[in-house]
């Protein structure tokens, strides 16, 4: 498991995500297939989603949330396991809504 | 017939209508509007009681299926009751059968207007419902005090509020949206000015300024330690008329700090 | 091709500053044009680092300046070297970029895509939003002939669809026009909005009134291939990084941790004391350029902008919204005359390679080709930023009673200390000599 430092600064990583506006759907955008991300020793996607919302589980697998998704394609351009992230955006009018970017 | 879907729009104070939209009980009342449209066979009436930017929220509810729209031109902010007087005084020659709310708005109100509008328009009223189902009858399910539920036959005319969990808004066709952006939407006058306090303030009392306390350094010591007892004020039994009483109940609010 | 009857003339997926350029000249041109976006409204899906160069709007509309959404022009330019403790900027400023027709002007997308989408409806575009475009629709023959949405009956036909649909642009992966995806062609960008008071930006970057300030960093990624940048908005200054993916997730570093560290630089702390952070934002860019275009036009189909990766990230020019607005406008325009001539198959729609062939579209990125893949290496990234500052560093210690050494000896001291072969640095040297001169 990653150990990630945590001395970045006064801000959470939950307050962070909370400046950024997001108009949840019910379904998920995102679906990650678990069998293949216990075979995967890398885990890209835990490192490198800007929202983290990959997370590593104790078993090897990884588990995931998509209602903080900024839609930036990260996740399955660094995958390295063919298929295991699909990924859409979510239905019109969903997702991320930026403000002053 | 007509089913009527009350939707209440909103932009945040700190961004503008691009950011603005309807609470998700509305969402949900606006469907439970279009699905007893559909069985009843009767047309939906989509009403609004807001500014121009309001209009997104009215085109949204023809692009999921309803035939009419109605905006009340308001800019500022409303008492619940004129709210419900203006959407009755808009609907005033339509046969109503049910009018759908959300049982609160985004920026969470007192949640009020459904009940003042089923007043407005002599309508039976099932509010806060955390479920319906449309039957033979329409039934629906109320959130009591203390867990407890109470299921209601609601008959025509009726206004229902729900929750936003009781139903997802279905996706508007392609057909729909395209032809609601150009779709006609009605705009009637609506109340001027404003009856609102000026000034919203948290609900709690307001910091006040104390007398300079009394007595010589002994009895302020005593009093102190008296842990606050000597200073308590305690509750006055009176008996007055119900108006007298209202008077009197804000007479002490006032004195306590609540105004 | 025999006419078929069609919904629209021309669709174009996405409300960014491609699709608009590219609706706007098709509706003036007297077509039909649906412009489908995906986001609640134009703008609301997409992020920058924060500097736009409008010039090639002077051909879609006269003085917009007077009217385009911009925080503030860019009058100020430097350019930073970063190591852990030191930093070299090279400043300019100049004076003749505070009036119009300006250079840079910095603006929030979600303000600048909402105000082109806008003119595009003013030509008479029609703009349908919330909508996703999920596929296109195709004949037997493989012709793109429409698209479908996520909505229900969402079935759409044209003559000539125009992929705006951004970096992940699906159509033209569903289209068969990008080869592989190679993760090594994109960066992650991850910004902060960072709020201050006017007053304090124009103290702290020294600028006045709209007149705005432009740093690009290299060197502040902690070993992770990429960049930084720090832009003022008017009461809020634009602070981020760019990291190449692959590095990113091989170091194990998170993007949030390398903006921290970027923040706590003590030639950036200043800038940005006490703001507080208004949001939080990331959007993925295509990067390599040249060597990861697509093919930009399939049967009935035009890319253009993001979707066809037309993003310069050449070092000292990072650009992106003008490759995007210029290529838009080409393929609306080359649509147009496809549309009139009433032949929408590839070859009819092939004047769109030469509009951008002979603009500064593809003349520019082919120019520089070799340059994002340069700016990216790890020499370039890793050894040049201490190799330089150490030797400025050197030429300006004063390090009594010891006489001071000539430029030379420092030269090839310091070259020796970075461990950089001689060789490495000719050939990057060329390459850069090709690349900017």
């Amino acid at each position: 498991m990653t150990a990630f430092r945590t001395d970045w600064g006064t801000i959470s990583f939950d307050d962070r995500m909370a400046t950024s506006e997001f108009r949840i759907h019910e379904r998920a955008h995102i679906v990650v297939d678990g069998d293949a991300c216990r075979g995967c020793s890398t885990q890209e996607c835990v490192v490198a989603c800007p929202a983290r919302l990959f997370v590593p589980t104790s078993d090897g697998g990884v588990l995931f949330n998509y209602e903080q998704c900024f839609e930036c394609g990260t996740c399955y351009l660094v995958c390295n396991t063919k298929g295991a992230i699909s990924w859409n955006y979510p239905e019109g009018g969903h997702g991320i809504v930026f403000h002053q970017t | 017939m007509t089913v009527v879907a009350c939707l209440k729009w909103l932009t945040p104070h700190d961004a503008d209508d691009r950011f603005g939209g309807i609470s998700p009980a509305d969402s949900s009342a606006l469907e439970w509007a279009l699905r007893l449209g559909e069985q009843r066979g009767e047309d939906v009436l989509a009403i609004t009681v807001g500014p121009a930017a309001a209009d997104t929220a009215l085109r949204d509810a023809l692009a999921c299926g309803a035939q009419r729209a109605i905006r009340v031109d308001a800019v500022d902010e409303l008492l619940s009751t004129d709210v419900a007087a203006a959407i009755a005084s808009a609907i005033d020659g339509v046969d109503v059968s049910y009018v759908c709310c959300g049982d609160y708005s985004l920026d969470r109100g007192t949640g009020s207007v459904p009940a003042f509008l089923a007043a407005q328009i002599e309508a039976r009223q099932a509010l806060g419902l955390i479920e319906v189902v449309l039957g033979s009858d329409v039934i629906a399910l109320r959130r009591l005090d203390g867990g407890r539920r109470e299921r209601l036959r609601v008959d025509a005319p009726a206004v229902l509020s729900v929750e936003g969990a009781t139903a997802t808004l279905r996706r508007a066709p392609l057909s729909g949206a395209l032809a609601a952006r150009n779709a006609t939407i009605e705009v009637v006058a609506g109340p001027v000015g404003s009856h609102l306090p000026t000034a919203r303030r948290p609900y709690r009392p307001r910091a006040r300024v104390l007398p300079p306390p009394k007595g010589g350094t002994l009895e302020r010591v005593q009093s102190l330690l008296s842990g606050g007892a000597a200073t308590k004020s305690h509750g006055v039994p009176v008996e007055l008329s119900p108006d007298e009483a209202a008077e009197r109940i804000l007479a002490a609010l006032d004195e306590w700090g609540y105004a | 091709m025999a006419e078929r009857s069609t919904d629209f003339d021309a669709i174009v997926v996405g409300a960014g500053p491609a699709g608009s350029c590219a609706a706007i000249e098709l509706a003036r041109a007297g077509k039909s044009v649906l412009l489908i976006e995906r986001g609640p409204f134009p703008g609301s899906k997409n992020m920058y680092g924060g500097v736009v160069y409008p010039r090639i709007l002077d051909e879609l509309i006269p003085q917009w300046w007077e009217e385009a959404p911009i925080q503030r022009w860019v009058t100020r330019r430097s350019t930073m070297i970063m190591t852990p403790t030191q930093a070299l900027t090279i400043d300019f400023r100049s004076q003749n970029w505070a009036a119009p027709p300006y250079n840079g002007a910095t603006a929030y997308r979600p303000d600048f895509d909402h105000w082109l989408a806008n003119k595009a409806t003013d030509a008479g575009a029609q703009l349908l939003c919330s909508t996703v475009v999920t596929g296109v629709l195709r004949d037997s023959a493989g012709n793109v002939t429409g698209v479908r949405t996520d909505r229900p009956d969402g079935d759409l036909t044209a003559k000539v669809v125009i992929a705006c649909d951004g970096v992940n642009s699906f159509i033209a992966k569903e289209v068969g026009l990008y080869g592989k995806a190679d993760a090594s062609n994109y960066t992650l960008g991850v910004k902060e909005t960072l709020a201050l008071p006017k007053e304090t930006i124009d103290e702290r970057f020294g600028v006045r009134g709209r007149e705005g300030v432009d740093i690009e960093v290299v060197g502040c990624t902690e070993g992770v291939n990429g960049g930084g940048f720090v832009y003022t908005n008017l009461d809020t200054v634009s602070l981020g990084v760019v990291l190449k993916l692959p590095k990113l997730a091989a170091q194990k570093k998170r993007p949030e941790e390398i903006i921290a560290s970027f923040k706590k630089h003590p030639a950036i702390a200043p800038l940005i004391e006490g703001a507080e952070l208004k949001e939080y934002s990331a959007h993925v860019i295509p990067e390599a350029g040249y060597k990861m275009f697509p093919k930009l036009v399939g049967p009935g189909l035009l890319v253009a902008g993001d979707a066809a990766a037309l993003c310069l990230a050449a070092g000292i020019w990072l650009e992106g919204v003008n490759f995007a607005m210029a290529s838009g406008m080409y393929a609306g325009r080359a649509a147009a005359q496809a549309l009139t001539r009433g032949n929408t198959g590839p070859d009819g729609l092939k004047p769109y390679l030469t509009m951008l062939d002979t603009s500064f579209v593809l003349k520019d990125h082919q120019k520089l080709q070799e340059i994002p893949h340069l700016v990216l290496s790890d020499r370039v990234q890793n050894q040049y930023p201490g190799f330089i500052a150490n030797i400025v560093e050197r030429m300006f210690r004063v390090d009594n009673p010891t006489p001071k050494p000539g430029l030379r000896r420092i030269l090839l001291e310091e070259r020796k200390r970075a461990g950089i072969r001689w060789r490495d640095l000719l050939r990057d040297g060329r390459t850069g000599m090709k690349g900017f001169g």
